[in-house]
């Protein structure tokens, strides 16, 4: 296959979720055109779309009934009252959410830009749930002390994709969708574009840039029970690390305490939020003994690591008792109806149960992943744990290690990290490419050597060529990291998972694709994104066995205590021929304002 | 068709495969799934890539029906097909058949072009026009304006009603039931400047006039949604184009205040 014509852009951004499409729409907007967005499928099935409960910020709209405790009724806030809400109440939330390990000045950004974004949102036209007097609705979520999710019903996520996602397209920015980038061209510390495949043509690009953004997303499909759609493979994450540029924080995984059991398909913490109770095999509200004042409004490790618990000692329910029950049918009907509709009808659908009748069967979900790619607070990436930027290569949401979220993310503040760091990505990367950014000459060969990786994949006749089956390898994958890096972790467990995904590197070497067309050829896609998934998975098990401490939302359980004398810093990995190489970054912290608590609920 | 104990079952899986690059025309291959319980029909064809024949090319991302992908036309009708369990859609003998969403040309086996889908998606221009007079906080919309938007916000773009639709089976050029939802969205929502130049539009040789209420697109909406509603909505304004653009005016001017103040 002969390789097409090189493509040039000043921006080109790889991921067309809120981050990326924020990011693009901006740097039109800042006055840089010529930006093209790729995405393996069509940016409107992008991930972000699933999100469920909310976008947090501290609007003030809404506050509780006054002596109704905090699990009563919210009432709007009449005009001139006090508020219950603040920045300074958002930022310490989620830096004690964080476990401390949330780089203080990026969260500050956050939380100060927050209200500002919600506005902006709902001025471009996102359908937002609404108070009485016509402002934006709010609710409870976990971890956050004040009533502060934007939401609207429970399909928040799919508003606010829509929505970016037609304003882009109204300032003409340019989507090549079901575009898939296979390599990340860096040289000399400068980034230089990417090669990409046209997944309906199977024709390779080098589309060289100015400037390149990441907005990938995550890694959840490297464990057998996750949230995360089928096309989260962390490919962004894989592809950076393999061009030589660092991750940061892997070992983060976050488990998300309400996934429908058996599937993972995710019940929004907005059950919590609306008033839901969680409850094991006798009925018990269990999270009394773990968290007995935020009890299911906990944050999210926080609870997993309890659910898990009483799976493990016995009190599960469901066939295999390794699921707990969401009991909702105290909320009524009507609430359910007008505020969990998506929820009622995911559990219909693939659980067989009505939620205002029955209590769903849940049990923890890989969910979000706090690690990933190390940036500052203008999404520009650094290349080592002294901060040494990459000229020219950005990222922001999901795929990025800021480090907004730390050690654990409280929920709706990812909605809001994406669109508030996608924004400013967009920003920084339109005055670097107005101050005067050249494109960088490119190595010849590069699709022609990806060209060769293809050919490999569908050569058969090769030695041992087809004989080892990737759905096979990607399913032990998924059992070792699920059974051995996840929501409780030891030496013996992590050292077992590294075993395990280097034995399934080698064994790699020799799967075979059995779709030989060029044409839409998705069995590739699975093969690659399958190498994808073995590249970092060997990172987050590298980094979770070097940490001997229990941080958010990594549990040792041989060392359960958090140890902020040695490890309060972030893990930085460099790809190197044995293995992942770990350095460490220290942690911005205002020492005055938010010094490391304990971390209770 | 054989049941074990009620519990599994053979079922057989024919689905349309076709690579314009080598095949004449599309054909149906069968192919033998035992059925387990609780698969879906997304479940059955990821099984089947993956243990039987890995050049089996299908859209999918979520499997929790909010991305849209996997809309596809199952034993003749467009459903999604990772919300539909595969028991609900064997036949009497032991079969079911997946084909491409019809009317579209297809890229390969059940992946189609979806160009004329997203033209029409971008003639209606779906993004929301404001007013020029933009507040500080949010615009105050009442509980019920946003209630009488049918859940149109609802729509993942999945393509089942468009490709159900006997008008675009025969006129491409039709705007399509999902362009004219969103068309609708944003005609009633109180903050958009334009409805009048949108009905305007909508009124047009392609337009709302265009459907011949057949209802296939209320059925195959797997969002339950009601584009053929909306629709008719949309033909009582674009006849009261200028009274609505009057009224429009008028809501916009009480935009930035409380909705109680304005009951009043």
């Amino acid at each position: 296959m002969s390789e097409a014509e090189t493509i040039t852009h000043d921006i080109i951004v790889v991921g067309a979720g809120l981050a990326g499409t924020w990011a693009a729409m901006t740097a039109g907007q800042e006055g840089v055109a010529d930006v093209g967005v790729l995405s393996k499928i069509h940016p409107l099935r992008s991930h972000s779309s699933a999100a469920q409960g909310g976008i947090a910020a501290a609007l003030n709209n809404v506050r509780p009934v006054e002596g109704t405790g905090p699990r009563g009724p919210l009432e709007a806030i009449p005009e001139g009252d006090e508020p219950v809400d603040s920045l300074d109440l958002h930022m310490f939330d989620t830096v004690k959410g964080s476990d401390w390990l949330g780089d203080q000045d990026a969260i500050e950004i956050m939380v100060r830009e927050a209200p500002e974004i919600i506005y902006t949102y709902e001025h471009m036209g996102c359908v937002f749930s609404r108070l009485p007097d016509g402002r934006i609705a709010q609710r409870r979520f976990g971890g956050h002390s004040a009533p502060r999710a934007n939401y609207s019903a429970d399909y928040t996520g799919h508003v606010l994709l829509h929505t970016i996602h037609e304003q882009a397209l109204r300032h003409g920015v340019h989507f090549y969708s079901e575009w898939y980038c296979l390599d990340l061209i860096v040289e000399d510390n400068v980034c230089r574009g990417v090669v990409a495949l046209d997944i309906a043509t199977g024709e390779l690009h080098t589309m060289r840039a100015k400037a390149v953004m990441f907005g990938t997303g995550g890694y959840g499909r490297a464990f057998q029970i996750t949230s995360n759609a089928m096309a989260n493979t962390g490919d962004g994450v894989a592809i950076a690390y393999d061009a030589g540029i660092p991750l940061m924080d892997m070992e983060f995984v976050q488990f998300h305490p309400t996934g429908l059991y058996g599937k993972g398909i995710l019940m929004s913490e907005a059950c919590r939020g609306e008033g839901g109770y969680l409850k094991n095999n006798s009925g018990e509200r269990f999270m009394e003994r773990y968290a007995p004042d935020k009890m299911e409004l906990a944050p999210r490790d926080l609870v997993s690591r309890a659910e898990q618990t009483e799976i493990e000692e016995g009190r599960g329910v469901g066939a295999d008792a390794k699921g707990l029950h969401l009991d909702m049918t105290h909320l009524g009907a009507e609430k359910i109806m007008e505020r969990l509709p998506q929820v009622r009808e995911l559990a219909l659908n693939f659980a067989g149960v009505d939620i205002i009748d029955e209590p769903a069967p849940i049990q923890p979900t890989a969910h979000y992943s706090m690690g990933g790619i190390p940036a500052n607070v203008n999404g520009q990436v650094i290349a080592d744990a002294d901060g040494t930027p990459v000229t020219g290569f950005y990222v922001a949401g999901e795929v990025a290690c800021i480090s907004v979220h730390g050690a654990n993310r409280l929920g709706t503040n990812s909605l809001l990290g994406a669109s508030v760091f996608g924004r400013r990505a967009g920003r920084a990367m339109a005055a670097f490419v107005q101050g005067g950014a050249q494109l960088q000459p490119v190595p010849d060969g590069l699709a022609a050597g990806l060209e060769k990786r293809i050919e490999a994949l569908m050569d058969d006749g090769s030695v041992n060529g087809g004989a080892e089956s990737v759905s096979q390898i990607a399913q032990e994958l998924k059992a070792t990291m699920t059974k051995n890096c996840g929501v409780f972790r030891d030496e013996g467990r992590l050292t077992k998972a590294l075993q395990d995904v280097r034995a399934l590197q080698e064994r790699f070497k020799k799967a075979r694709i059995m779709d030989k067309s060029r044409r839409f050829n998705t069995d590739l896609l699975g093969a690659i994104e399958t190498a994808h998934l073995l590249t970092f998975s060997e990172v987050i098990v590298a980094s979770g066995l070097a940490r001997t401490e229990s941080r958010g939302a990594h549990f040792r359980t041989d060392y359960p205590k958090r140890d902020d004398e040695n490890w309060l810093r972030h893990t930085v990995a460099h790809q190197d021929d044995d293995g992942p190489r770990l350095s460490y970054k220290s942690v911005t912290i205002d020492w005055d304002k938010y010094p490391p608590q304990e971390r209770k609920y | 068709m054989t049941s074990v104990n009620g519990r599994s079952r053979q079922v057989l899986v024919r689905i349309q495969r076709f690579n314009p690059d080598h095949d004449e025309k599309p054909y149906l291959q069968a192919f033998e799934v035992e059925a387990k319980p609780g698969m879906t029909l997304l479940d059955t064809l990821i099984e089947i890539k993956e243990e039987q024949d890995g050049s089996v090319t299908f859209r999918r991302s979520c499997r929790h029906a909010i991305c849209g992908s996997c809309a596809m036309n199952v034993n003749g009708t467009n459903i999604l097909v990772c919300h539909e369990p595969l028991r609900k859609h064997v036949d009497r003998r032991g079969r079911v058949t997946i084909r491409p969403l019809p009317y579209l040309p297809i890229i390969k086996d059940l992946v189609v072009d979806r160009t004329s889908f997203w033209e029409q998606y971008l003639r209606v221009k779906p993004w929301l026009v404001p007013p020029d007079d933009v507040p500080e906080k949010e615009f105050r919309v009442s509980p019920e304006e946003v209630t009488a938007l049918h859940n149109a916000e609802k729509c993942i773009m999945c393509g089942a009603c468009y490709s159900a639709c006997q008008v675009i089976a025969l006129n491409k050029q039709y705007i399509g039931p999902h362009a004219l939802l969103k068309a609708f969205l944003r005609v009633l929502d109180p903050r958009d400047s334009s409805p009048g130049e949108r009905l305007a539009d909508l009124d047009g040789a392609d337009g709302v006039f265009r459907c011949h209420t057949i209802f296939n697109c209320i059925d195959a909406c797997p969002k339950e949604l009601n584009p053929t509603q909306a629709i008719e909505t949309l033909r009582k304004l674009v006849q009261k184009r200028l009274a609505f653009e009057e009224a429009r005016q008028e809501r916009q001017t009480t935009l930035t205040r409380p909705v109680s103040l304005v009951r009043d």
